[in-house]
């Protein structure tokens, strides 16, 4: 009640102060659930565990409308584009959970196929470990999340490789004597050309190594 | 073949004996000049020789009464490059089965790296990604197909990551799955 004995309530803050409350409160998720971590992802958001205490309920499947990106599940080097488009597609300001040890850093999938760890492609606020982490881990990382927002906390951001970065990336085409097309087996061919022109280009010795 | 209102376990017992007749007839119409075998759960496999073989005993056996093959369960190949199973590189391996007398047949053809299979897929219209995943692992080209092209990896990978030479940690970075430089900018 103010001094003058009217009903009038003024609370005096910072703007920053405000929409860091409003931003640490409505972290609505936007799930990217590929394998068993999206089951604990269900679970968390459930009646059980009920993440909606904590104001992260309103799961959006559109990344337009999502603040918070929780991948949750083994990321493949074939899902690594679309997942970063998503990630781009996200407005600011947007945070990223890596739920799990498959999307933290690869996980048991050690192999040609799988990314190790999405910070290859976006930067990550929260790591939750566990495979999958239990409900209680995920929550936890919300709450840390809110932390990480309440105290301003420095975060890096992961902007695209340029081109020349990327050709630079990939060395595994350079041989002795010069560049390897894409062998007649692979089915593609480097520009325009159809299938058969670029297995007549290809000499044998090339096609069979 | 229709079946009465019989138990389930009466049905097995048929089905097992029909397996037998044709694992019997198998034996007599090709173990003169194919190696024919029998796996520990006694379903029948047949190396055929090359390719044309292959499409004959498969004509044979959709229209034969006792088999009726008209389902393929999986087309698979393996790396035999320890030549266990013969001199070739690969192993084509098709099984057939039939939804009617549910009596299966395993194909096995030997290949080599230079030479190409071809395609079943005006057959058994499933083996259209099938192919596509052999030729995908494998490198196995199957001639006559009407859309060869990568269906696991990704269209710019080169080699084929089921072959025993590939390094299984071998990953290919492309622009959109490399690291990216994290301190490289300051924030905008």
């Amino acid at each position: 009640m103010s001094k003058d004995g009217s009903n009038t309530m003024i609370f005096s803050t910072l703007l920053s102060e405000a929409v860091k409350w409003g931003r640490k409160n409505s972290l609505w998720p936007m799930p990217f659930a590929t394998s068993c971590c999206g089951i604990e992802v269900m679970s968390t958001l459930s009646s059980t565990y009920d993440l909606s205490r904590f104001g992260a309920e309103v799961v959006r499947f559109s990344p337009r409308q999502a603040d918070m990106l929780i991948v949750a599940g083994t990321i493949t080097t074939k899902m690594a584009p679309v997942l970063r488009t998503i990630y781009d597609q996200m407005l600011e300001p947007k945070w990223v959970i890596a739920m799990g040890a498959c999307s933290s850093s690869g996980g048991i999938f050690d192999t040609y196929s799988v990314l190790q760890g999405i910070d290859y492609i976006m930067p990550v606020d929260v790591y939750v470990s566990g495979c999958p982490p239990i409900p209680e881990g995920l929550i936890y990382s919300v709450l840390y999340l809110q932390k990480i927002i309440d105290e301003g906390l420095e975060r890096t951001p992961a902007l695209k490789p340029t081109y020349e970065e990327a050709m630079k990336a990939m060395t595994y085409h350079k041989t002795p004597e010069g560049l390897i097309l894409p062998s007649i087996k692979t089915g593609i061919s480097l520009g325009n050309g159809t299938n058969e022109e670029a297995s007549k280009e290809v000499p044998n010795e090339v096609r069979n190594g | 073949m229709r079946f009465a209102m019989g138990s389930s376990i009466d049905q097995r017992a048929t089905y097992l004996q029909l397996q037998k007749a044709a694992n019997q007839k198998l034996q007599d119409l090709y173990a003169k000049d194919l190696h024919f075998e029998l796996d520990k759960i006694n379903e029948p496999i047949l190396w055929v020789k090359n390719m044309p073989n292959l499409f004959a005993v498969i004509c044979y056996l959709q229209t034969d009464e006792i088999f009726k093959i008209n389902y393929l369960s999986d087309l698979t190949a393996y790396d035999n490059i320890d030549h266990i199973d013969g001199d070739k590189r690969f192993v084509l391996v098709y099984q057939l089965l039939s939804l009617e007398t549910k009596v299966s047949v395993r194909l096995k053809l030997l290949i080599d790296d230079s030479e190409d299979a071809k395609t079943i897929s005006h057959i058994f219209p499933a083996a259209n990604w099938l192919e596509r995943e052999v030729f995908d692992m494998y490198g196995i080209v199957f001639r006559g197909h009407p859309d060869l092209r990568r269906i696991m990896m990704d269209e710019r990978f080169i080699g084929h990551p089921q072959r025993k030479e590939y390094d299984i940690k071998q990953r290919m970075p492309f622009a959109d799955n490399m690291k990216t430089n994290l301190d490289r900018n300051p924030v905008p």
